[in-house]
């Protein structure tokens, strides 16, 4: 795009750039405190259990030990990140790993031999490993005790129905817990030409945040700070401030940079019950998580199961789509979490192929006995993605058609009504744009000729995916920003959100310096410290540059209204005749007429202050991203090894605020997705409900020598619903990867693979599976 | 439960000698980051499996976590907070400042320094060289292109400045 910007649009070096390479940026994890003690967690050895009895008195008689908790010290207050669902702590013990008792000791080995030292007797229960077995009549209820105080709203389960019908998370008995539903699926399958039906798995997947969780609660004269790793300060504030009875100004919640969060840190019990032992003890009290607890007490990616039919007639009309689905939510009581991801899962691939005329789409989110599955990056994408991009693919090669020619003629198209929303799509639809620019970056009509070049064993292909992803769209997120000038001139911008790592009060800063005609280094501030900055919802759902951003933009621009009314009052003339720029206001025709800000907030009293608000819901702002993805490989059909040889991601960014960073996220993200797509699984054992490969190399994450170098492609033809163009696109980068690679082990080998991770053993079971179809 | 033997050992950190005390199953890393609040270096595995946490011993670059604090006596331990400031950035602290490989920065300071360790044995490294020499520290962020850059362009200033 032109340049008609100072800042927005520019590369601009990161601010925490220079604190994160020396060393000096303190994470929560890196906070000590004089006198402080160490918080360890007692968990849970079974899947499904009941405390009978606690027996702390051997841990508290330890030396070195302050304070150790069980769950009838705890307030029986609910909270949770999503809906207030859970106590501190609880009678009832839902997976291998939950929370039971929390101790506080002078040193960490100390509390770990306290917490070991802890008696506990359980009634084992019988537990839910399996989605599909979750659902049954007959299975076992997952949760069984429901808070009573719990307020229930319309359509909730009432605590006497948990776990009477299946462990479906729903409002109807033996229902899905979310239809999509339009014309009629039978009659669609009647019409097509082809109908291919599959049956997708994908593995539970950890985030695998490379900073384990880490709080440090301090208590004093009845506040308390928590300087914690979590993604939503606020709602961790009003959890807190419930829980230890305290008003909301009395709990400060600090989270100002976090080490990689991904969408999974969020308000969790490690947090309350810290500050519960700094309210015990009178003392600082730290915990910092072990990998093993990172990878049980998160949120992951959930297992699901998709039977998918999907139907087209010869011109590549899609007929039909029918998919019936089941997501592991975990041990979470009320789904939250369930509940929205599974609406998203059956609504927004259905919103990209919007010209599909009949769908019927349903979703069963069953509690298990498992940890919590939440949203990671691409929530709900990244989970419905893999097998509709699957199916597509496959149609458009039954009936002859070039794959993105097949996608592009289904489509959504700006202005068409959605299912994911309540309202028509108002933002723009670059996805045509995006995937023709990503097509020539990899040669898409190499496509054709590309097996020629394979070499014996070693077959080589191309695949394509195309990916829909909000930003911005949780129609409960709020954000506000606030800027400020001071006495010296000194321009802020505060706002709640935290940085994972995305950079965003760079990109937020920019936003705002823009506004004000000033450079990126002029502006500071401060982020996620509920003390000093407004309300946000927090960096979810790739929103944060969309909706943040309009929230900074509107308090700059209502900053800029205030300069400009001072400074034509101070000076005698008119607003009109005035610029703003160069941290002063001057009069256009006599640039020596001039007022700097600092000048203007003297005369203000002191200092000047413009609010920015973007709520979701009121404002009825929200984006929608668009991407292509494309791989090239190369399978070994002897060892079922696949090679990615090129890997592009072509995004419909609207505007990139600043490349390099928008860049290195789709780098990031599709590094990531290259994981989820080839390597990584969370897996348990199916019998007791333990976790597998809980440690952090089992995981699978790809290393230096497993990624090569992403190809990044950035269509920038705007955003008429944000002020400088920009959409979010730190998620989507990752959500079409797997689906893409698949399309080329599919283009490259004649096998449809349909599991996640597409390890080896995978890849040769669908390589063996397509053979024996030919026979 | 046994007190922990203790110990009194002196570490030459960043040039400077500190006298600490610590157990005895006390790693570096514990002791870099609760005695001498030195919390640049991380840890995100526990077992030497991330990277997050090395340090350079006697310029070889090595997982602080799996080395206990008394086997680091007599050896000169570089951390991150030595290698360079903001007033005074080493070439590799500013190229990953400058081109955004450093994302949530967790990683970063171990990238550093096993980057650090590399440039010092081989100033002029292929990117297949600057890969192996790195893949013992993983990022979950960057994608890893841009930190191969980085250390590729700081590497150049560092030649260019002999």
């Amino acid at each position: 795009m032109s340049t008609e910007f100072l800042t927005v649009g520019q590369s601009v070096p990161p601010v925490y750039g220079i604190e994160k390479t020396t060393g000096v940026l303190r994470f929560p994890a890196d906070i000590n405190l004089p006198n402080m003690l160490w918080m360890k967690i007692l968990r849970s050895p079974h899947a499904h259990a009941k405390i009978v009895a606690v027996d702390a008195t051997q841990a508290e008689k330890m030396p070195g030990v302050a304070a150790v908790i069980t769950h009838k010290d705890v307030p029986r207050v609910l909270f949770g990140p999503y809906q207030n669902e859970i106590y501190p702590l609880d009678e009832e013990i839902r997976f291998v790993g939950d929370t039971v008792a929390a101790v506080a000791a002078k040193d960490w080995n100390i509390a770990e031999e306290a917490i070991r030292a802890i008696r506990v007797s359980y009634e084992v229960l019988p537990a839910v490993h399996d989605p599909e077995f979750g659902v049954q009549p007959e299975a076992p209820g997952a949760v069984l005790h429901y808070p009573e105080s719990h307020e229930l709203k319309p359509g909730d389960i009432r605590p006497d129905q948990l776990g009477t019908f299946g462990n479906v998370i729903g409002l109807k008995e033996g229902g899905p817990t979310v239809v999509n539903q339009r014309g009629d699926v039978e009659q669609g399958f009647a019409e097509s030409d082809v109908v291919i039906e599959r049956v997708f798995r994908q593995s539970e997947v950890n985030a695998v945040s490379h900073e384990p969780r880490a709080c440090v609660a301090v208590y004093e004269n009845d506040t308390c700070t928590l300087w914690c790793s979590v993604q939503d300060p606020y709602r961790l504030q009003d959890s807190t401030a419930r829980v230890l009875g305290l008003s909301m100004e009395a709990v400060r919640v600090v989270s100002t940079n976090l080490g990689g969060a991904f969408g999974v840190k969020v308000t969790g019990r490690f947090a309350l019950l810290c500050a519960l032992l700094a309210r015990r003890t009178g003392r600082p009290v730290k915990i910092w998580f072990t990998r093993e607890e990172e990878s049980l007490d998160s949120h992951n990616r959930s297992a699901l199961t998709h039977y998918v039919k999907a139907g087209a007639k010869k011109d590549g009309a899609l007929t039909a789509i029918a998919v019936r689905t089941f997501l592991d939510n975990g041990y979470w009581p009320f789904g939250g979490l369930g509940q929205n991801i599974a609406f998203a899962i059956c609504t927004r691939p259905i919103d990209l192929y919007h010209r599909c005329p009949n769908v019927k789409w349903e979703v069963f989110a069953v509690r298990t006995n498992r940890p919590s599955t939440g949203p990671y990056r691409g929530r709900a994408d990244a989970e419905s993605h893999f097998p509709i991009e699957s199916v597509m693919d496959e149609l458009a090669c039954k009936i002859q058609m070039d794959p993105i020619e097949f996608r592009l003629k289904n489509r959504l198209q700006q202005g068409d009504d959605l299912c994911s929303a309540p309202t028509k799509i108002m933002s723009t639809v670059w996805l045509e744009e995006a995937a023709r620019a990503g097509a020539e970056k990899i040669g898409w009509e190499r496509r054709s000729t590309l097996a020629a070049s394979s070499n014996g064993a070693r077959k080589k292909g191309i695949g394509v995916a195309l990916v829909i992803h909000s930003c911005g769209s949780n129609p409960a997120g709020i954000s506000e920003a606030e800027v400020t000038i001071d006495i010296t001139g000194a321009i802020s911008l505060f706002s709640g959100t935290a940085d994972q790592g995305s950079e965003q009060q760079t990109t937020l800063r920019q936003m705002v310096a823009e506004v004000l005609g000033v450079l990126l280094d002029e502006v500071g501030g401060c982020n996620a410290d509920t003390s000093t900055c407004p309300f946000d919802s927090g960096p979810f759902s790739s929103r944060t540059v969309y909706a943040t951003g309009i929230a900074a933009s509107r308090a700059a621009e209502e900053v800029k209204k205030q300069l400009l009314e001072l400074a034509a009052n101070s000076l005698g003339e008119v607003i009109g005749a005035l610029d703003i720029g160069k941290k002063s206001v001057w009069v256009r025709a006599n640039p020596a007429k001039r007022i700097d800000l600092g000048q203007l907030a003297r005369l203000a009293g002191g200092s000047i202050s413009g609010k920015g608000i973007h709520n979701a819901k009121e404002d009825r702002l929200f984006a929608y991203g668009f991407a292509a993805t494309f791989a090239e490989v190369e399978v070994d059909v002897e060892t079922g090894e696949v090679r990615i040889l090129r890997l592009v991601s072509s995004h419909d960014v609207g505007r990139a605020i600043n490349p390099m960073i928008v860049e290195g996220q789709i780098l990031g993200g599709a590094a990531q997705g290259l994981g989820y797509a080839l390597s990584e699984g969370f897996y348990f054992d199916q019998r007791t409900g333990t976790a597998l490969n809980q440690w952090f190399l089992d995981l699978r994450t790809p290393s230096i020598l497993d990624i090569p170098d992403i190809e990044p492609v950035m269509v920038e033809l705007g955003e008429p619903t944000h002020p400088f163009g920009a959409k979010g696109c730190s998620e989507i980068s990752y959500v079409g990867v797997a689906p893409a690679v698949a399309n080329a082990i599919y283009h490259a080998t004649g096998a449809r693979v349909t599991e996640l991770p597409m390890t080896p053993d995978v890849i040769l079971r669908a390589l063996y599976d397509g053979q024996r179809n030919r026979m | 439960m046994e007190a922990q033997d203790s110990h009194k050992i002196v570490l030459k950190i960043n040039g400077n000698l500190h006298a600490v005390e610590t157990d005895s199953n006390w790693t570096l890393n514990d002791v870099l980051r609760n005695r001498l609040d030195l919390t640049g270096t991380k840890r995100a595995c526990d077992y030497g499996g991330c990277g997050s946490c090395t340090v350079l011993m006697d310029g070889v670059d090595v997982y602080s976590c799996s080395i206990l604090a008394v086997e680091a006596q007599g050896k000169q331990i570089t951390t991150i907070e030595g290698l360079g400031n903001s007033e005074n950035l080493h070439p590799l602290q500013k190229s990953f400042a400058l081109s955004y490989a450093a994302q949530c920065g967790w990683c970063t300071p171990g990238m550093i320094l096993s980057a650090k360790a590399l440039l010092d044995r081989n100033p002029d490294p292929t990117e297949a060289e600057v890969r192996m020499a790195l893949s013992g520290v993983l990022c979950r962020c960057t994608g890893y292109t841009s930190i191969v850059q980085a250390v590729l362009d700081a590497g150049r200033v560092m030649r260019e400045k002999r």
